[in-house]
């Protein structure tokens, strides 16, 4: 399900939203990437999908690093 | 004398029906899926308009300033987020975070309609487990979440946590009526009309009756007063709206 789509032009993530957002799990900071659009903590090892602009900061949403 | 007060009794209330707090949370996601395009409509049948009238006297209190960073919490279709876009003319940065995708997709479609394109911003987040760094927003605002809430405590330390010092919570909820006549007449309105209206317009009677039953599991004005003092929330407040149908909770983080 994480098959990485480029976002929209309409609807790329908000820079001011990423200055603000934290790993749910691990509250520690989030790598964007860009290309598979998620966000990902290194700490928790958890990728969080952006689906259409969205973040969407669930854990049980997120891709396992591990895996 | 103080009583050790269980924390979190609510997590294990679906409406009037007992669940484990994993499972409430998937069925309050599945509500909203449910209800999420027809939701403002039903709340202004619901209310008669009213809903409209208590989210403005909560933004009046809420009282946002230009440059000021909100977190608004369940923000669901966007109705408290858009008041205060507009009240600081857009000079306000709005974070939104809601557990659920498709509400905020439609809150997000309505400000497109809107021509509101700056300003605010869409997560989808738990309120318990917020993806909000410490200590980084002034405001923090819920309007008709908190009640949805498995672990009203934890989001409630939750809130504190993203607060800065000097940040302001506030909560707009349903409350606890007082008065016994009118308290008759809004628990037949709430139990009987609402699933029929929910059936009728959204052709879902269970999701509004567990809209009707989780305004009367949630904790009186008293009690969230005191719980949020708990969590960390100064000098907690409330003001009672018609007749305390509605309240505004408020509290700082000092």
């Amino acid at each position: 399900m994480d098959d990485a789509k480029p976002a929209g032009a309409t609807h790329r993530v908000d820079p001011k939203l990423l200055e603000i957002l934290v790993c749910p799990l691990s509250k520690g900071p989030l790598r964007y990437d860009a290309d598979r659009q998620e966000l990902v903590s290194e700490k928790a090892k958890l990728a969080y999908p952006i689906r259409d602009g969205i973040p969407i900061m669930l854990v049980d949403e997120a891709r396992s690093l591990d895996a | 004398m103080f009583r050790t007060m269980e924390r979190d009794p609510e997590s294990r209330v679906f409406g009037f029906r007992a669940v484990d707090p994993q499972e409430k949370t998937t069925l309050v996601r599945h509500v909203f899926d449910s209800v999420a395009s027809k939701y403002d409509l039903m709340n202004d049948l619901m209310s008669g308009g009213v809903h409209r009238l208590w989210k403005d006297a909560f933004v009046a209190e809420v009282d946002p300033r230009p440059g000021q960073t909100i977190a608004d919490v369940a923000g669901g279709t966007g109705d408290i987020a858009f008041r205060m876009i507009r009240r600081t003319g857009g000079g306000a940065r709005v974070h939104m975070v809601d557990l659920n995708e498709q509400m905020l997709r439609v809150g997000r479609d309505r400000a497109f309609d809107r021509g509101i394109l700056e300003g605010v911003d869409y997560t989808v987040g738990n309120a318990e487990d917020l993806p909000l760094a410490d200590r980084s927003v002034d405001l923090y605002t819920i309007a008709f979440g908190l009640r949805n809430v498995t672990r009203i405590d934890r989001a409630l330390a939750e809130a504190r946590r993203v607060l800065r010092p000097g940040g302001r919570f506030l909560c707009l909820e349903f409350g606890k009526v007082r008065l016994p006549a009118l308290k008759a007449a809004y628990d037949a309105y709430s139990f009987s009309v609402l699933p029929r209206l929910g059936a009728l317009v959204a052709r879902d009677a269970e999701s509004y009756r567990y809209l009707a039953e989780s305004i009367r599991t949630f904790p009186d004005q008293p009690t969230l007063a005191r719980r949020m003092e708990a969590a960390g929330l100064a000098r907690a407040r409330w003001i009672n709206l018609s007749g305390g149908i509605a309240a505004i909770h408020t509290g700082w983080r000092l």
